[in-house]
């Protein structure tokens, strides 16, 4: 019989699980405040779904073993994006919905045995607003809920803010053969690949400038405009940082503008967004989201509702990150020294429970009062209430 | 504080180096009965950690160093996301494909197909025979590989070639590169991302005296 749970996967405890539930809890609480409503996308879904339209690499999928091509889902979004276009297609819009559950990923361990990866993701989608309206109300909604976590000033909370857009601009500036590897060396930070194309000094130059420009968003946008001219993208994206920024500083929250960072998965194509936290000897992702327009545009046939923005926090993340005190009341000890007394001390218990305090069984007599203490001492229960014999 | 992973063995000495040059003394490290496995440096600003070659990509990737000195080689077989700074240089050698010099093989694809190849890099090794298209039967082995062709356990095998010597002394000979490795800076992606200064400026001084093949 196997005792270890498979590779990658862990079995929380419960002083985890609480710890999960209450940052779920809080972040719910934000959500709700703002309007957004809970759903509850299926654990698993067609593949072609969750590959959502290449942004996936299927490889990372964990597939079912079914007579369809199924496999749990690696993120979110693109469940809801789905049920968004198709049994909530009637609902006004935009559609303000929030989800919380597992995730699953899957990846080569070194020796090319399967390692999964089990995540809880508590996040929001909002679906049919193509406006940079809906990117500020995002991002708001994103500090709003970092805001509600606890995090302290020693956790140098920033928040990575690129655009797919933009980058695509600039890119747009090399040969077209050279795009996609330009794209990757970026993104990766790879500065050696970006050595190595075939370009011109000065375009290798400037992708080597770009690869170090980031910051404080209007010294960014400021060189942005150098190379890409006004461009009503960067007016737009530098609107959106100002609505953003005074909430951004008032949470103690660093806005750092990244033209060449891009997220793990390549579901996004417009903003996109990681927020980041110093933890104890490694940074720390927390959450991350941004635009998928085109996702929602392979679910949906009306080209004006094909929009949707959103974002998922990991909530075991924040959880090992703040560590949240979790006070748990000491449970009372109901015990008895004889097997006749069993129904009684059931009785007993029911009645703790309804004056609402937290009680326990002993299962089975205990031969007197003495030990039955040690045992509720042993089980961290704050007192014993014996019934004799 | 800047925790740097360096490999213990060939490239240690130019390692330490390259961050002596930077601003970064880790000599403490090339002490004679040093047993330390980290290290701070002279300055108190960071500390190195002393790890076997093929950990240095896996303490990078985990962040837990925010940057590493790790021959490219390893990089090609553990495929982790680390970021590749900068080629420093030193450490050069070849990952060949090598066989009996009495075999009759002077070429990977002549060899035959499902074939017997022995490695320490079977990762480089499968995606070399693959992209020839030619099936071949991947053997692990953790050292001695020259040893596979010598007992006949195997036709070929693929490993780190620098002077030669070794094939030689055993009737081998090379008979096709996969790739040149050299010893690369590496770092973890987010860290640079986060960093302010500090890290891009020990980068940029290391390459201010990298001399990579080629310059």
């Amino acid at each position: 019989m196997a005792l270890q749970p498979a590779a990658g996967v862990r079995d929380l405890n419960p002083r985890e699980v609480e710890g999960n539930r209450r940052i779920a809890d809080q972040l719910a609480a934000v959500y709700r405040l703002w309007g957004y409503q809970e759903v509850a996308p299926p654990s698993f879904e067609r593949l072609d779904t969750l590959e959502a339209g290449g942004g996936i690499d299927g490889r990372e999928l964990v597939r079912l073993a079914s007579d369809e091509p199924l496999g749990l889902r690696p993120e979110l979004t693109a469940s809801i994006a789905r049920a968004a276009s198709t049994r909530l297609a009637d609902r006004p819009r935009p559609l303000r919905l929030w989800a919380m559950g597992s995730t699953f990923r899957s990846s080569m361990a070194e020796g090319g045995s399967q390692r999964l990866h089990e995540q809880l993701q508590s996040g929001v989608e909002l679906l049919g607003a193509q406006t940079a309206a809906a990117d500020v109300e995002l991002m708001r909604l994103l500090l709003a809920a970092a805001g509600a976590l606890g995090l302290q000033a020693h956790h140098q909370p920033r928040l990575l803010v690129g655009h797919h857009g933009v980058l695509s601009a600039l890119l747009r500036q090399l040969p077209e053969q050279q795009q996609g590897t330009a794209r990757a060396a970026l993104t990766n930070f790879d500065p050696l690949a970006l050595a190595q194309l075939a370009l011109p000094d000065s375009d290798r130059q400037r992708l080597g400038n770009l690869m170090r420009l980031r910051g404080e968003p209007a010294k960014v946008l400021y060189q942005l405009e150098q190379w890409l001219g006004p461009i009503p993208l960067l007016t737009e994206l530098g609107e959106t940082l100002v609505a953003v920024a005074p909430a951004a500083e008032r949470l103690g929250v660093q806005l750092q503008l990244d033209p060449s960072f891009q997220p793990h998965f390549a579901l996004y194509d417009g903003l996109v967004l990681k927020l980041v936290c110093q933890g104890q000897e490694v940074p720390v992702e927390i959450a991350s989201g941004g635009r998928y327009d085109a996702l929602v545009g392979r679910f949906c046939p009306e080209p004006r509702e094909a929009a949707g923005v959103g974002f998922g926090f990991d909530v075991g993340a924040v959880r090992e990150l703040v560590a949240p005190a979790i006070e748990s009341p000491a449970p009372v000890l109901v015990a008895y020294g004889n097997p006749k007394h069993l129904s009684a001390a059931l009785n007993q218990l029911e009645a703790l429970h309804q004056a609402g305090t937290c009680a326990e069984l002993l299962s089975g007599a205990c031969s007197n009062q003495a030990e039955a203490e040690a045992l509720g001492q042993a089980r961290g229960c704050g007192r014993t209430l014996w019934i004799a014999p | 504080m800047i925790t740097v992973a360096l490999a213990k063995g060939a490239l240690l000495k130019d390692s330490v180096a390259r961050f002596a040059a930077a601003g970064l003394d880790f000599a403490g490290l090339l002490e004679p009965g040093n047993r330390q496995l980290m290290v701070p440096s002279a300055c108190g600003q960071a500390r190195a950690l002393l790890v076997r070659n093929a950990d240095v990509p896996v303490y990078v990737a985990y962040g837990q160093a925010q940057l590493g000195v790790v021959g490219y080689d390893v990089i090609r077989e553990h495929q982790l996301p680390v970021a590749q700074l900068l080629d420093l240089g030193f450490g050069g050698c070849r990952m060949s494909v090598a066989v009996k010099a009495s075999s009759g093989y002077r070429r990977a694809s002549e060899l035959p197909a499902h074939c017997r190849v022995a490695s320490k890099f079977t990762g480089c090794a499968q995606a070399f025979f693959d992209a020839l298209d030619l099936p071949v039967e991947l053997i692990h082995l953790a050292g001695s590989v020259e040893l596979g062709p010598i007992t006949g356990m195997s036709e070929a095998i693929v490993d780190l070639v620098a002077t030669g010597r070794t094939l030689e002394e055993n009737g081998l000979i090379a008979i096709e590169d996969l790739f040149h490795s050299t010893a690369r800076l590496v770092g973890h992606p987010l860290a640079l991302r986060l960093d302010d200064g500090p890290l891009q400026g020990i980068v940029d001084r290391i390459a201010l005296v990298a001399t990579p093949r080629g310059r």
